[in-house]
């Protein structure tokens, strides 16, 4: 049998979840961890278009964002100071370091 | 004594407090899932004839709008009777053609289902790869790729695809553009449409009014770009030939031939009243969550008007959130009772839309 102080601290922490579960339910909401991360991280974003053996900088990211979402799957790959390809072995490949693809996570479309 | 009572009282508490966050849980969840968006009433669609008088606003802005066709977003997609999906990639075949008959069982209008299949840039590159529209030199060329990507999105299920790109040059991706002139492409682009539409997929002609695949400025977000005479011969051409359906328009803020008065061309009434003029086929903006569109306005409410009013038939939004896809068209909504958006202009768009659709409109 729990004793009336631990009882208490229950539920304290029930009423402090409860507040954040109104609080999620009117949509209001918080920065995340990985938001906190992104914005610690004071590396450029760089995003690369790979055809062929060229490989090209885009600077819009956004763009290259969706682009790289449209792919099967983003792969942890190292290359040139880039972390992650997205796009299947052969034919048009998205590379992005890190920092780019935090960024991409974060849009509503990820 | 005292303490007992303490203790019945915490006891009480404890269970009241695990009820209230058992409900909150299973809100949060069904709000997650889209379960508390109100599901749209029926749609009275016989022998394919729509009256557009018994559609309600909700359901006409709903069907200018294409989302991201996720199965966790099967239902509320469904209930609020969107105009569209736009599938990602998936990786068989298979799981596409399912998806895409999930979503079309049974609905009185269909969904657009479509596709950037441009050839390079593709969501199919797990399955299948296609040729990249920089290696087309002929027309014959062209007409195949068409036929060949339209005869692959169609057994699929999809019916509408983003391509072909009409820019004259693509300095980043390097193979999204036709080669050639403007005059060569403009003919590349209509064979390939032909191709493509043969095969009962419409082609959408990209990005308007040009100048999109070019190397940008790493500390701009919004984007200009001086327009030419050339740059707009593909669209001009297009439409003269009575080929294309669709239209894209970029975000990119134009001078010149094409002039947005400093707004990106997505959101400027001039150019969309311009295209309109000539163009009777359905005006497509690229999808809006990009930062050269947002960084525009002082929120994303500003946004969903602006795209609305500006006169696009289809608008792109591909949050996979469904809350935020139905407070989009409430806000789109409201701006419509406010007088803020003229309902005829709605009206016109979605005759547009059902009318490519296969529906007559009264």
């Amino acid at each position: 049998m729990l004793s009336e102080r631990a009882l208490f601290i229950i539920n304290v922490s029930l009423g402090l979840f409860s507040v954040l579960l109104v609080l999620m339910l009117l949509a209001i909401k918080f920065p995340t961890l990985g938001q906190a991360q992104y914005a610690l991280d004071k590396e450029e974003p760089v995003c690369v278009i790979q055809w062929g053996d060229e490989a090209t900088p885009f600077t819009d990211v956004d763009r290259c964002c969706l682009q790289a979402r449209q792919q099967f799957e983003c792969r942890a790959q190292s290359k040139d100071n880039l972390d992650w390809v997205c796009g299947a072995d052969e034919g048009l490949q998205i590379w992005l370091n890190n920092k780019a693809y935090n960024y991409c996570k974060q849009q509503p479309y990820w | 004594m005292k303490k007992k009572r303490g203790y019945e009282v915490q006891k009480k508490l404890f269970f009241a407090l695990v009820v209230i966050v058992l409900l909150l849980s299973i809100l949060n969840i069904a709000k997650a899932k889209g379960l508390l968006i109100p599901k749209q009433g029926p749609v009275d669609v016989k022998h394919k004839v729509v009256d557009l008088q018994k559609l309600t606003l909700d359901q006409k802005v709903a069907q200018m709008v294409v989302v991201v066709g996720t199965k966790e977003n099967y239902w509320p997609w469904r209930n609020m009777q969107l105009g569209g999906i736009h599938l990602f990639a998936r990786q068989t075949e298979h799981i596409f053609n399912n998806t895409i008959i999930d979503f079309q069982f049974q609905t009185p209008i269909p969904f657009f289902v479509t596709a950037d299949l441009e050839g390079c840039v593709s969501p199919f590159g797990f399955i299948r790869q296609f040729t990249p529209a920089s290696e087309v030199d002929t027309i014959e060329e062209a007409f195949e790729k068409g036929v060949e990507e339209g005869q692959f999105l169609h057994k699929l299920g999809f019916n509408l695809n983003f391509a072909p790109v009409v820019d004259l040059k693509d300095d980043i991706w390097k193979c999204r553009s036709f080669p050639g002139d403007e005059t060569k492409i403009s003919e590349l682009a209509q064979a390939y449409l032909t191709g493509l539409q043969t095969q009962e997929v419409l082609g959408t002609a990209k990005h308007y009014p040009g100048k999109t695949l070019i190397v940008k400025d790493p500390h701009k977000y919004v984007v200009a770009a001086e327009i030419g005479k050339k740059d707009v011969y593909p669209y001009a051409y297009l439409v003269e030939k009575g080929e294309v359906k669709a239209i894209m328009v970029s975000h990119i803020i134009t001078s010149g031939e094409v002039d947005s008065e400093g707004v990106p061309s997505v959101v400027s009434k001039k150019v969309l009243d311009d295209l309109r003029a000539h163009f009777d086929g359905l005006i497509v903006s690229d999808e809006i969550h990009m930062l050269g569109l947002k960084k525009f306005y002082r929120s994303v409410d500003e946004v969903y008007i602006a795209v609305f009013k500006a006169g696009n038939d289809v608008v792109l939004n591909f949050d996979k959130d469904p809350n935020e896809i139905y407070r989009m068209i409430q806000i789109v909504k409201g701006a419509v009772e406010r007088g803020e958006i003229p309902e005829a202009q709605i009206d016109a768009s979605v005759t547009r839309i059902l009318e490519v659709k296969g529906f007559t409109v009264r």
